[in-house]
């Protein structure tokens, strides 16, 4: 009981957490040959969604010059990318279910889906920038020896400044 | 709001409360299923079994250790707290060991490789970097989540980060549609810089290592002078 309690319970330390995730990320790149990236995979269900209603974005800018290059069976929905999205949110619900944790949680009020809204749409059009998030072009990208991870690790810090300043005007 | 071990114990109390129904039967179905899936997917491709099966694991990873990397550049900012900061630099540490071995035997194998051939995420860095990093640390602070923890806390049951969720696809559609824009601005004129090309692969190594120490020890340091919420570790 004590192990299972410790394990499946109670909250794992933050500094087991980070070594997990990071000998995670390094089987990923030794297995498969690609790091871990959160960012692509949204990318693509968004470009699923907007095709699906007429649009065209194989002919924007974008892809001709940064390619994506999906290669033999892959699509916007079946990829890699998505694989790894969807089994990250099974594998947390499978961890509240293991620890009879779930909770559904209904949404507050109208500022706080305007605070969500806005935070995602400027997440995600900033990670179009840094080509990544705080996965892609952070967390993957620092261990990679590549000096975007740097800059983006020293710029999150000015914007999640700016950030507090927002919530603490708004919000508390 | 002000501090994430204030929001942690209001947790802890919501979940006491809500133990009584037993959830036990829906995870061993849960299981059987991913197993299942695990099988199908692997069948399609074998690539997809190990995505499946490192991504299965990297969501309980962050659920159950409540890893957050909003916490970690915020909570140094807001409270003084920057546990989650040195178990991301301990992360660091461990993930730069690991990523140089493995670009050393590709390196080894084959001495003309090209940058885009060495394994890991390169990308080109310049003033877009710095202002996507700003735009995205804005974001993951208002949005209180950022994408990995929106995926988890999706599996988790908030149902406000479906709401971040379809924000981000909307800001990435944006962003992807406006890229010619910043493409000739900013971004044509830019590289990727693979460190290694400049001052060796072992030097590299050597100065991230003691600069990802450094930062530890100042981290530790910092933790202790100004953290409000004292022993939240």
């Amino acid at each position: 009981m004590g192990l299972y309690y410790k394990i499946v319970k109670k909250p794992w330390p933050y500094w087991v957490g980070g070594i997990l995730l990071a000998l995670l990320n390094i089987s990923l790149l030794l297995i498969t040959g690609s790091v871990w990236g959160v960012t692509t995979g949204l990318l693509y269900w968004g470009l699923f969604i907007i095709e699906s209603l007429g649009a065209n974005p194989a002919s924007w800018y974008y892809f001709n010059v940064y390619s994506p290059g999906f290669r033999g069976g892959y699509t916007l929905i079946l990829n890699p990318h998505s694989v790894l999205n969807i089994a990250i949110i099974i594998g947390a619900l499978l961890a509240v279910l293991w620890a009879n944790q779930y909770k559904f949680k209904k949404i507050k009020n109208m500022k706080q889906i305007f605070f969500a809204l806005a935070g995602g749409i400027l997440m995600g059009y900033g990670s179009r920038l840094s080509f990544g998030c705080n996965i892609g072009a952070y967390f993957s990208a620092i261990p990679s020896f590549s000096l975007h991870g740097w800059v983006f690790g020293v710029f999150i810090f000015v914007g999640a400044y700016i950030g507090t300043r927002i919530l603490y005007k708004y919000i508390i | 709001m002000a501090s994430s071990r204030i929001e942690e114990l209001k947790r802890q109390k919501k979940m006491e409360v809500s133990k009584k129904r037993n959830q036990i039967p829906y995870a061993i179905l849960l299981t059987i299923a991913v197993l299942i899936i695990y099988l199908i997917i692997t069948k399609y491709q074998i690539t997809f079994g190990n995505y499946w099966v490192i991504g299965i694991l990297l969501g309980i990873t962050i659920q159950r250790s409540r890893f957050c990397f909003v916490a970690s550049v915020r909570d140094p900012i807001m409270v003084g707290s920057t546990s989650l900061l040195k178990a991301i630099l301990l992360a660091f540490i461990i993930s730069t060991i690991g990523f140089f071995i493995i670009q050393y035997n590709a390196i080894a194998s084959n001495p003309d490789i090209r940058i885009q051939e060495i394994p890991g995420q390169f990308s080109p860095v310049g003033i877009h970097t710095a202002i996507g990093a700003v735009l995205f640390g804005i974001g993951m602070v208002m949005a209180g989540g950022c994408v990995s923890g929106t995926l988890t806390r999706l599996g988790e049951g908030y149902a406000i980060n479906l709401v971040v969720l379809v924000g981000f696809i909307i800001g990435s559609i944006l962003g992807t549609k406006h890229f010619s824009f910043w493409d000739k601005l900013l971004i044509s004129n830019a590289e990727a810089i693979y460190i290694p090309e400049y001052l060796g692969l072992f030097p590299t190594l050597i100065l991230q290592l003691a600069l990802l120490c450094v930062l530890y020890y100042i981290a530790h340091w910092y933790d202790k002078k100004s953290n409000i919420m004292a022993s939240t570790m």
